[in-house]
């Protein structure tokens, strides 16, 4: 794809309003300025450290980490088209035994950032790699699938029989069981390439051996990493990077209002920055009442979906009745406005478990009522449960570093209506995984969480959210499901190569848990940034909902 | 055995408020708040709303704003209403009054008998007993108890009432001025004759405690007491700005304050009242106190 295509539309809001006329697919104002190679783009980030190691690492295909780390299969992001697995360092994967089997290919002339060539070899060692407890963290689908219970990562000498090398250019997947989204899989962090036989060394972040456009030149914990350019990366073997500015710094640490205030007065270096967080609520109100930073702020058209998780394994959680009232009880409209203050900033009210943008998706609503919810029903189907007066002293866990608390007060406020009264109870980063995430036996009631797929496939947005495997030890089915009939839809599902066959076997499932509520779907959560007036070519996709950090540039 | 100073203290709270206006001023804005944190249900029944129903139709709905100018001040919201929620903001300072008065009061009522009967043991035994109470409130003097409350905050569980918790805590860490002070009165007051006439008749420390000591102590005590209530309510608003407070529904003033900070470019209204509520309270009983050390403490007299 070239990147012409791309920078003619920038997203302001839904707010198809903006003054500068930003939908009319040409470049207009500052926003959709036209950039060129060259410069040096800032990246405004609240959070202290970067990890730029693959095997440590979360990021999605489009940002911080694919700056640095090519990996074996990428994704076509762009506005208006759907997300779509594309080639990057290998092709997109070919199967011959209905998905247990998969074989990728490198291309030719590849080279690392040191000047030797990347070969299958390196690929293997990456994913070997993140099997390593000192380098865990990263997104871990392909574990289980590879066969890798047992394996302790490559630094104790053993090799990962599942993944075959039978020449430099080639690399085979050999899987515990058929799994259409392998190529996905393949898009992940760990399928970075590390040259075979580094990494062992736990701060391998901070100077990690770059594939990509960017290397790492400076690092300086807690305060900037400072990139500049790969001299090994071939731009016209890489679909999926532009590699415009000639630098990337990020400057961490940085207080996430102080940021929009910069960015909003867009003066010196601001100019060639962009935030790394989402926009609050007061931020948004804020940059709406000026002309030249609201043109500057760009807004997904969908994303995470945000969710009241209900613990289906205490009571009076337990009955599926009682878990029914929540779906009328919540005030959708009320939680929209907590969000962003607006439902356009917000995001569309949810009401099915697969996200906007996800391909087989079905807009389903089991449970029809007003944007503001219908807390007499929610009463009746207490009553019908056998408690007429409400539910009394049920515990709303919080993360702290969220920062929930308003939207966990509208539900509050929400739940009240139909006499359930609920108790927030906000913990910290730790404490709050320890109880969701970890804990045999959790103490919560419902607690507020939200969820982006780590891949676009309903497979990402459902498994990790609703398979039993997924309970405790570090899982995120925090509602704590578990149906044996719904684990093997997903496992039948999984194993089902063509996408569109697949798709339709999400969408069944999808229903099949709501009828089950065990989550209150609220909204799609649209998120917001702002950037300065210099930066081109900042847009968001239809998936994921954040900006594609490989297609930035500076214009002059 | 009653002592000159122990009845000059409703003559001198009466002379201090004809003459001092500062103290007269403090005392009428204590004592208007206090009447609207005990008929805070009333009043917001009179406006109509009350501190926990949200309103999308208070807000502009471009931007969750307050709908109008001054933070949708009106009629039908006196104060205007929160950005994000529409909660009415008359009814949430209203009720925040009396949370902020509840725990500030109690936790002083708390701190001052502490701190009475420690200081009171430490100046009358002496010896060890003195030395140990001293150590250990020079210990609690410099004890970094905001961080010790906030870790405690986090740990409690959230079935044990916050504000009983607050209480007890802010309370407990308030005793070791008041100690200091009436342990210093006891030392003069031990050696005076009355003290003395009842020891040799066989008073035991407690009756002596009771009936020598703690009528002369009252004066000391009102002042302290008066004194430290600002700061009383200030920690609370404090722990509840920083989030272990009293839990969300119930209004607070730290809590408003900590949300409004955010939209103080935006909304400055919701900023300005709730803090102009606490910087009232404050101020009312700092004054008080200060016309009631003048009229109680005869160095400070003199220094006029």
């Amino acid at each position: 794809m070239s990147s012409k295509k791309l920078l003619a539309v920038v997203l302001v809001g839904a707010l198809g309003a903006a003054a500068c006329g930003a939908n009319d697919q040409k470049p207009s104002g500052d926003a959709a300025a036209k950039p060129d190679k060259g410069g040096t783009l800032r990246v405004l980030s609240e959070s202290r450290t970067l990890n730029f190691d693959p095997a440590k690492s979360q990021s999605l295909a489009i940002t911080t980490l694919g700056l640095v780390h090519r990996r074996l299969t990428g994704w076509q992001n762009a506005v208006g088209q759907p997300a779509k697995v594309v080639p990057d360092l290998g092709d997109t994967g070919k199967t011959t035994d209905g998905g247990r089997t998969w074989t990728f290919v490198l291309q030719d002339g590849l080279k690392f950032s040191d000047g030797t060539p990347i070969t299958s070899a390196d690929v293997k060692w990456g994913v070997e790699r993140s099997f390593a407890p000192a380098f865990g963290g990263g997104l871990g689908y392909h574990k289980d699938l590879l066969g890798g219970a047992d394996y302790k990562g490559p630094f104790e000498g053993k090799e990962l029989d599942s993944i075959e090398t039978p020449d430099p250019k080639t690399i085979t997947f050999k899987l515990t069981r058929p799994y259409g989204d392998w190529p996905w899989i393949a898009s992940t962090p760990a399928f970075a390439p590390v040259p075979k036989g580094k990494g062992a060394e736990p701060d391998y972040q901070e100077h990690a051996i770059a594939s990509g456009p960017y290397q790492i030149q400076t690092y300086t914990k807690g305060v900037e990493v400072k990139l500049s350019r790969n001299p090994n990366w071939d731009g016209s073997k890489d679909q999926v990077r532009a590699g415009l500015p000639d630098e990337v710094v990020f400057q961490l640490g940085q207080d996430a209002s102080v940021v929009s205030q910069r960015l909003a007065a867009d003066s010196g270096d601001d100019q060639f920055a962009f935030g790394a967080s989402f926009a609050s609520p007061a931020q948004l109100a804020q940059l709406q009442a000026n002309a030249s930073a609201k043109s500057r702020v760009v807004t997904s058209k969908s994303g995470a979906v945000a969710y009241v998780a209900l613990n289906t394994q205490k009571a009076p959680l337990n009955d599926v009745k009682v878990r029914q009232a929540f779906q009328y009880a919540v005030n959708r409209s009320a939680y929209q406005i907590a969000s962003a203050g607006t439902a356009a900033l917000a995001g569309d009210a949810a009401t099915t478990l697969i996200t906007q943008g996800i391909e087989g998706r079905e807009q389903f609503d089991l449970y029809p009522s007003k944007p503001e919810g219908d807390p007499d029903k929610a009463k009746a189907l207490l009553a019908e449960a056998g408690f007429p007066n409400g539910l009394e002293n049920l515990s709303l866990v919080l993360n702290k570093s969220n920062n929930q608390t308003e939207k966990a007060e509208a539900i509050q406020a929400a739940l009240a209506r139909a006499n359930i009264k609920v108790t927030l109870r906000t913990l910290e980063a730790d404490a709050f995984e320890t109880e969701t995430n970890l804990s045999e036996n959790p103490t919560y009631d419902l607690t507020l969480s939200s969820w982006q797929p780590d891949f676009p496939s309903a497979n990402a947005n459902i498994q990790p959210l609703f398979a039993t495997s997924e309970i405790g030890k570090g899982g995120y089915n925090i509602s704590r499901y578990s149906n044996p009939e719904v684990d093997k839809l997903i496992e039948e599902a999984q194993s089902t190569v063509d996408p569109a066959e697949a798709g339709k076997k999400w969408a069944a499932i999808d229903k099949r848990i709501l009828q089950d509520s065990p989550v209150v779907p609220l909204i799609y959560t649209r998120n917001s940034f702002i950037h300065g007036s210099k930066v081109g070519n900042f847009f968001i996709a239809d998936f994921p909902a954040y900006p594609n950090y490989l297609q930035v540039g500076i214009s002059k | 055995m009653s002592t000159p100073v122990a009845r000059s203290v409703p003559a001198a709270i009466r002379s201090v408020l004809a003459r001092d206006r500062w103290a007269l001023a403090g005392t009428v804005t204590v004592v208007v708040i206090g009447l609207v944190a005990i008929f805070a249900d009333v009043l917001t029944a009179i406006e109509g709303h009350d501190p926990y129903t949200y309103d999308a139709t208070a807000l502009d709905p471009a931007t969750g704003l307050p709908a109008g100018s001054f933070g949708g001040i009106s009629a039908e919201h006196w104060f205007g209403v929160e950005p994000l929620t529409g909660r009415d903001l008359f009814a949430i300072v209203v009720h925040g009054a009396r949370t902020s008065f509840l725990i500030g009061l109690a936790a002083t009522v708390v701190s001052i008998a502490l701190g009475l009967l420690i200081g009171a043991a430490a100046g009358y035994l002496g010896g060890w007993a003195d030395r140990v109470i001293t150590w250990t409130a020079d210990v609690f003097l410099g004890f970094p108890y905001l961080v010790f409350m906030i870790a405690l905050g986090a740990v409690v569980p959230a079935e044990f009432p916050r504000a009983l918790l607050l209480i007890v805590v802010i309370g407990f860490f308030g005793w070791p001025s008041t100690a200091r002070i009436v342990r210093a009165q006891v030392l003069t007051l031990k050696d005076r004759n009355f003290v003395k006439a009842a020891r040799v008749l066989g008073a035991s420390p407690w009756q002596i405690f009771r009936t020598e000591l703690l009528p002369n102590l009252w004066g000391p005590v009102l002042v302290m007491a008066t004194l430290s209530v600002p700061g009383k309510i200030g920690l609370e608003a404090a722990l509840s700005f920083l989030g272990v407070g009293v839990l969300p529904p119930t209004p607070s003033w730290g809590r408003s304050i900590s949300a409004a900070i955010d939209w103080v470019q935006v909304d400055p209204v919701y900023l300005l009242i709730p803090g102009l509520a606490l910087f009232a309270v404050t101020w009312g009983f700092n004054a008080l106190g200060d016309g009631l050390r003048d009229a109680l403490d005869p160095k400070s007299v003199t220094k006029r």
